[in-house]
């Protein structure tokens, strides 16, 4: 019995380590690769130097530094990591989804290092994920950007350090599904506007009354309910915190554009935004973003007046624009969504490449750190065998600051950090039906039939 | 003749009164249950008088509650009963630190017609710190018998609820008319949980950490100035009431301890999250995944209970033709469950002082468990000082209980043998200085229920039970081959049938377990209630959803048996 017991403290110890690793950034230099590094052009047989994490020198026939790593990547091709915009995986809640207005709430609170979906992410080059609240309410919570740093015990280490908070409002069927089946507001898109506003006129009013309390001096003041909810707002009115929402009609974009306008906030992405090609001019002449699918529409009315060109229509109309996946299964072959903005409107390896890595950076607020190959940036970083826009090209290798997260080479079958020993073994599975359709989890409200027989 | 009648009128209310404080502390007894003495004198017996501290051939003195002498050399008094310890071994009474003993879940609260807020009721929305465990302690609660079997003299009680359910108390598991005569710390704690209120705000983790964060900063601000108010409120607005506000107040100046149901090791983390940030005094009440805690747990000065509810060891597939990846996963699961046993004493072996709680463990399993742990690696001094002196230093009682020192409350365990000895059983507990004697298990067959206890169980039972999803009704087959109890759950709606562990049947207190298939998971649901003849009237429980329904069954054809 004691053996046993040895044993499998020895099996902790090594995966205690790891986790202690994957806090840490790494130096390595890798050698003699096809470098595309988006915002200067793609490089042949070039070296990358990373040093604590960073990308310290790009050339060629660099000097590997004492004591670190070589790595021969002749023949393969280097990118930055994939970084994807719109992700429900490692949350352990997705929505809470009982009430309009839950700008309160943030899904820093309910990461979950423990998700395999993780992994697999890492194993299509992905590096960062926007872990997205779900669109049950017109506005949702807080959103958190995450480094995909696998291994991990603590879900904060898994924090994208120093990237802005975002928040996530959603328009349209979603919040009004939730409405009608509750008989009350939003139960249609004009509901849905009128929240909006409604929410930012009340922040304005618990804006006022909290800067009248702290002018006054002394403790003699009666203070305001606190509120986080309005806080919240306030930080947004304040251009604090980037929105991301989730649309699909044009005239509910240029909706919110205008509510936007009226309450002077600036900083807006749209996701989904599958009619965004409709109203292209006006988002570019708002400087509001983009993040959409790349040819995934008709699951429900909203959602039928699409097309595949959305992405090179919003692109070519100087529309930031990233291509997401909502999905633990398409996140693992971002490169290929991308590449369908070539078939479908023929735009450069560039411009596709930046939909995936430097464009959702934008849109993230962390294009400081990310999103392409330069010196002073993170080293967040995946190795090809073929170009990444092939249809032939399998991941090899992804980093995070330098460290090496994924490796084909030695992929286990077995990933998982986390097992519950009152789990079956038949439980184990590639992919669950919890991958899919995570934007309305934990909101399940209503059925089809209370939806039409209200 | 006035000034006459006067004194008489005096003297006779003298003696009415005389008469009524004779009534208060003769107290007459006319069941005859009232012991004779309650100064008891434990002879010849191993005493541990702490962990590690042991005093061989010892007599233990307790009088009036109160534990008056230890030692080799005890002088008994006369009116002493004296008790025969050879072979005897005595243990300060055992402690637990968070669990529902005692406690009545309420009747569900009716779905109000304005949900869809972002501010449901209070009582809906199961915000409620201002309530108190008190109210819903019944004392006749078999949870509190049960406990007291496997010697447990105190308890950290806490309320059913959701979010924020009410104040714990530190009650002890005595017999009791009375809820007040059980209380040892009224109010000590704010118990708190991740429980999100039904289809209403709060609904999950997400609205209940941020719930959580506005509260307690509410109740920073509005604690400062309802103190101004309070210093002198002239020319200020009156602050506004509001018990949910206030009952934060405490927790706010520390004067209070958060107690979370956190068992999972993201729960817990997510605990000492909101600790860091808004700066309370944190105990994680139910810990069951603490390996990877450690340092958290000692960086953050968060106190711990480790909870004894430990899973079921997993069962590898006997098929002789299992491929390499099977074998493979069966190993990862047995590690993972090692995992959890191996935990206590690396806890302990990195300096993390914890105690013990019952909280989801069924109380059948609980001994069994503490063995496993001790197995494991943890000393047998540790696992006591968990179930003693280290529970009480956490709650703050070590000054009255915790060790068996002298003119420390009269909490006493008292085992046939050492108590983490598989066959020993505990004979009797002292609590507050009073005797229970225990059914040792020496009377009982193999399962410890007696033979007179069996023909009353064995049989079949139909059994009706209000579950979430509607009545289900089906047999409850309990019978016993080679000595051993086994048993059946047996629906009438075309579910396979499940085996029942753990069955136990003490004082006519029936529980077992057995396991469900729901939705690709594994339930397992807890069966505890008692049998009256040939009735049984009982609760059904999903720790995991904190969850009960009742159960009823009938016993079939009770003349054949």
């Amino acid at each position: 019995m004691m053996k046993k017991f040895t044993q499998s403290i020895l099996i902790l110890f090594f995966i205690t380590s790891w986790s202690i690793a994957s806090a840490q950034t790494g130096d390595l230099l890798i050698k003699n690769a096809t470098v595309i590094t988006i915002t200067d052009g793609t490089l042949e047989n070039t070296d990358v130097l990373v040093r604590n994490g960073k990308i310290s020198r790009i050339g060629s026939n660099l000097n590997t530094p004492n004591g670190v790593d070589q790595l021969d990547a002749t023949g393969k091709f280097l990118m930055p990591g994939i970084i994807d915009a719109h992700s429900h995986i490692a949350g352990s809640s997705i929505n809470e989804g009982t009430s309009q207005v839950t700008a309160e709430v943030s899904m820093e609170d309910v990461v979950d290092p423990f998700d395999v979906a993780i992994y697999r992410a890492l194993a299509g080059g992905v590096t960062s994920i926007h872990l997205m609240h779900g669109s049950a309410n017109v506005i949702g919570g807080r959103n958190e950007t995450l480094k995909l740093r696998y291994g991990s015990t603590n879900p904060d280490d898994l924090r994208f350090e120093g990237a802005p908070r975002t928040i996530k409002f959603a328009l349209g069927e979603n919040p009004t599904r939730g409405g009608r089946a509750r008989g009350i507001q939003p139960q249609s898109r004009m509901g849905v506007e009128a929240m909006l506003r409604n929410s930012f006129s009340e922040a304005l009013i618990y804006k006022k009354e909290w800067e009248e309390f702290r002018a006054t001096k002394g403790d003699r003041k009666t203070p305001p309910e606190y509120s986080l909810r309005m806080e919240t707002l306030v930080d947004i009115l304040n251009g604090d915190i980037l929105v991301h929402c989730h649309s699909y009609r044009a005239d509910e974009i240029y909706m919110l554009m205008k509510v936007f306008s009226d309450f002077g906030i600036e900083k807006l992405t749209f996701q989904h935004a599958n009619e965004a090609y409709k109203v292209a001019p006006e988002l570019a002449e708002f400087g509001a973003s983009a993040s959409i699918f790349s040819d995934w529409w008709a699951y429900k009315l909203e959602v039928y007046n699409s097309t595949a060109y959305n992405a090179a229509i919003l692109t070519q109309n100087g529309v930031n624009t990233s291509i997401n996946s909502d999905s633990g299964e398409l996140i693992r072959h971002l490169f290929h969504e991308a590449a369908k903005s070539q078939k479908y409107g023929q735009l450069s390896d560039n411009e596709a490449l930046a939909m995936i890595t430097m464009n959702p950076a934008i849109q993230l607020g962390i294009d400081n750190r990310v999103g392409s190959i330069e010196v002073g940036k993170d080293a967040d970083l995946a190795i090809f065998d073929n170009h990444p826009l092939s249809i032939y090209a399998i991941p090899l290798m992804t980093f995070i600051d330098g460290v090496k997260y994924f490796d084909k080479e030695t992929d286990a079958n077995d990933q998982r950090i986390y097992i519950n020993p009152e789990s079956d073994i038949e439980e184990v599975k590639i992919l669950t039906a919890d991958d899919h359709d995570r934007c309305m989890q934990d909101a399940d409200f209503v059925d089809f039939y209370s939806l039409f027989n209200n | 003749m006035k000034q006459q009648r006067e004194i008489i009128f005096r003297h006779s209310l003298l003696l009415l009164f005389l008469a009524f404080s004779i009534n208060i502390y003769a107290q007459s007894d006319p069941t005859g249950q009232a012991p004779p003495t309650r100064t008891y004198a434990i002879t010849n017996a191993t005493i541990i008088q702490a962990p590690g501290k042991v005093i061989e051939n010892g007599t233990l003195l307790i009088s009036n509650g109160m534990i008056i002498n230890v030692g080799t050399s005890v002088s008994i008094p006369d009116n002493a009963q004296e008790i025969d310890g050879t072979d005897l071994f005595i243990y300060p009474g055992f402690i637990d630190g968070m669990s529902y003993t005692g406690a009545k879940r309420p009747e569900a609260i009716q779905r109000p017609n304005n949900l869809f807020t972002p501010n449901p009721p209070n009582d809906y929305a199961g915000i409620t710190p201002e309530q108190s465990v008190i109210d819903q302690i019944d004392v006749t609660d078999n949870s509190i018998e049960n406990l007291r079997q496997l010697g447990f003299t105190v308890s950290h009680s806490v309320p059913y609820g959701r979010m924020l359910p009410g104040s714990g108390s530190i009650i002890l598991l005595s017999e009791a008319d009375h809820t007040d005569h059980l209380i040892l710390k009224e109010n000590y704690s704010m118990y708190t949980q991740f429980e999100g209120a039904p289809g209403a705000y709060p609904g999950n983790t997400l609205g209940i950490m941020a719930k959580w964060r506005n509260l307690f900063t509410n109740a920073s601000y509005q604690r400062v100035y309802a103190q101004a108010y309070s210093k002198d409120p002239v020319g200020l607005n009156r602050p506004t009431q509001d018990r949910v506000v206030e009952a934060f107040y405490p927790i706010v100046a520390k004067e209070k301890s958060v107690f979370y149901n956190a068992s999972s090791l993201l729960e817990a983390q997510r605990a000492i999250r909101l600790k860091k940030e808004l700066n309370f005094n944190l105990t994680i009440g139910n810990l069951e995944e603490g390996w990877y805690l450690i340092d958290q747990i000692k960086e953050t000065n968060t106190s711990v209970f480790m909870s004894l509810n430990l899973p079921d060891k997993p069962k590898n597939s006997d098929e002789d033709d299992k491929s390499e990846e099977i074998i493979e996963l069966e190993k990862k699961r047995m590690d993972a469950y090692n995992r959890h046993l191996i935990q206590f004493r690396e806890m302990k072996s990195q300096g993390v002082t914890f105690g013990f709680s019952t909280m989801g463990a069924t109380s059948s399993k609980i001994k069994n468990n503490l063995l496993s742990i001790i197995e494991a690696g943890l000393s047998e001094d540790d696992a006591l000082s968990a179930l003693t002196i280290d529970a009480a230093l956490l709650l703050g009682i070590e000054s009255i209980t915790g060790t068996l020192d002298v003119g420390k409350i009269g909490n006493a365990v008292v085992s046939t043998g050492p108590y983490f000895n598989k066959d020993s059983n505990v004979k009797m507990v002292f609590i507050d200085g009073n005797k229970y004697d225990l059914d040792t298990k020496e009377s009982r067959t193999a399962n410890g229920v007696s033979a007179e206890d069996e023909a009353v169980l064995i049989g079949s039972w139909s059994y009706s039970s209000n579950t979430p999803q509607g009545e289900q009704t089906g047999k409850m087959i309990i019978q016993k081959n080679d000595d051993v109890l086994s048993g059946i759950m047996s629906g009438n709606n075309g579910a396979p049938d499940s085996d029942m562990n753990n069955i136990s049947f003490v004082n006519g207190n029936l529980s077992f377990d057995y396991a469900v298939e729901f939705g690709g998971q594994t339930l397992e649901i807890v069966i505890e209630g008692d049998i009256l003849g040939t009735d049984f009237d009982g609760v059904a429980s999903i720790s995991q959803f904190n969850a009960s329904w009742a159960i009823t069954a009938t016993k079939d054809n009770p003349d054949q048996n």
